[in-house]
């Protein structure tokens, strides 16, 4: 799973921040429901609700896909706060999901 | 119907070379081409023909899973472990945080038997088998887990060490939960309780049957019997096992197994190689099983 962030510093998410998520899937495709299962454990354990998420199939909506960039699925994209950041992959990687995402791992 | 056949074995011979144009089109050395070389992407947008290319690995499950129909979908995404999509919603949501998703290559040991539990695994596309160890250096199957079951059940009924050697089968994926985690989950959650202990009896009576089956079922049988299991479990035609490994899990002699592979592949139900076997016929294959697949099968539906 590899990472892709702005060069503005990301700023870490406090409790008052609503982080804004998109992932691109591709229906029930063994990544898509890995990445799906992984967002959803790091947004109860760190989000709660202080996020939104939209789900986006490709497979449903591949001009949408287009029209935002997605090249591959699942891709996940932070859209605010800013900086806007992407992690391509099916989310295994629990630490670059959270450094992608502004927030910081419990045990760090 | 001749032209629709040309056209879709047309399409299924163009898809790879579409596939991997669309791979050197991607950014040289960029983090998609990394995701693609870790195995983590299913599918490549396509933007030159406004369509969307998914690799062979990704819709072999895509047409499993449009077939499977024994895996609830649950809260609007797919919960793919038939114990974790059955609790209710506000009980699930409290499982995620202690969740991990990881993926299990064939071989991998789970649990070494008397050894105290480190996880609880939950198969979603792998498959586990349950290994009892016996005089010598072999052992033999008393079970097999996958996406209808968790694998770690001795810490259900306050055993921290497991009583069998737990092994995987068919590599893909699953979700699990430190044991330490899941035991304070358990003792709070009853649905979570209610669920294991129905799984609790479906494995208990799997054992019974297994044992029925190796004292009484011939052999050919028993081949069939547990092709059909691994399938049903990875929810994939294809299964990536050896004909010595098949004998090792089924306490065999190699030659025997080769013997009963041939007799299945000479009636066209199966084909198989190097290491990989494919169902063909599944329904002249359920025939050729012993009685206890269909009451396994019925008692998992139970």
């Amino acid at each position: 799973m590899k990472q892709r962030l702005n060069k503005a510093k990301a700023s870490p998410v406090n409790t008052t921040t609503v982080v804004v998520l998109r992932l691109y899937i591709a229906g029930g495709a063994p990544n898509s429901l890995q990445a799906i299962a992984n967002l959803e454990s790091i947004c109860a354990e760190y989000l709660k609700d202080g996020h939104r998420l939209e789900i986006v199939d490709v497979l449903e909506e591949p001009r949408r896909a287009m029209a935002d960039g997605v090249l591959v699925t699942p891709s996940l994209t932070k859209l605010s706060p800013i900086p806007v950041a992407q992690v391509i992959g099916n989310l295994s990687d629990r630490p670059r999901v959270l450094h992608a995402l502004g927030l910081k791992s419990h045990g760090n | 119907m001749a032209i629709e056949n040309k056209l879709a074995d047309h399409r299924a011979a163009s898809a790879p070379s579409r596939l991997k144009t669309a791979i050197q089109a991607l950014p040289k050395g960029g983090m998609e081409q990394r995701a693609i070389d870790a195995g983590e992407v299913d599918a490549i947008v396509d933007y030159a023909n406004s369509n969307v290319i998914m690799f062979p690995i990704a819709r072999r499950a895509l047409r499993h899973s449009a077939i499977a129909e024994d895996v609830p979908a649950a809260y609007g995404t797919q919960v793919a472990n038939a114990v974790l999509a059955a609790l209710p919603r506000e009980d699930y949501e409290q499982l995620l945080s202690g969740l991990e998703s990881v993926n299990l290559a064939y071989g991998q040991v789970l649990h070494e038997e008397g050894t105290a539990f480190r996880y609880v695994y939950f198969p979603i596309t792998c498959v586990v088998c349950l290994l009892t160890k016996t005089e010598g250096k072999r052992n033999v199957m008393t079970g097999m887990v996958g996406h209808e079951g968790m694998v770690g059940m001795s810490l259900v009924f306050g055993a921290d060490a497991s009583p069998v050697y737990a092994n995987v089968l068919a590599a893909g994926a699953a979700m699990r939960m430190r044991a330490n985690r899941f035991s304070n989950e358990l003792s709070r959650c009853l649905a979570l309780q209610r669920e294991l202990y129905r799984y609790a009896y479906f494995e208990l009576g799997q054992a019974r049957h297994t044992i029925a089956c190796m004292s009484f079922s011939r052999l050919e049988q028993r081949v069939a019997s547990t092709l059909l299991m691994i399938s049903d479990r990875s929810k994939s035609q294809t299964i990536f096992l050896t004909q010595e490994s098949l004998a090792d899990t089924l306490h065999a002699r190699r030659v025997s197994i080769t013997q009963a592979s041939s007799s299945l592949r000479s009636r066209k139900l199966i084909s198989y190689s190097r290491g990989a076997i494919r169902i063909i016929n599944r329904k002249g294959l359920e025939q050729s099983s012993c009685s206890c697949y269909e009451k396994l099968s019925n008692l998992r539906t139970a």
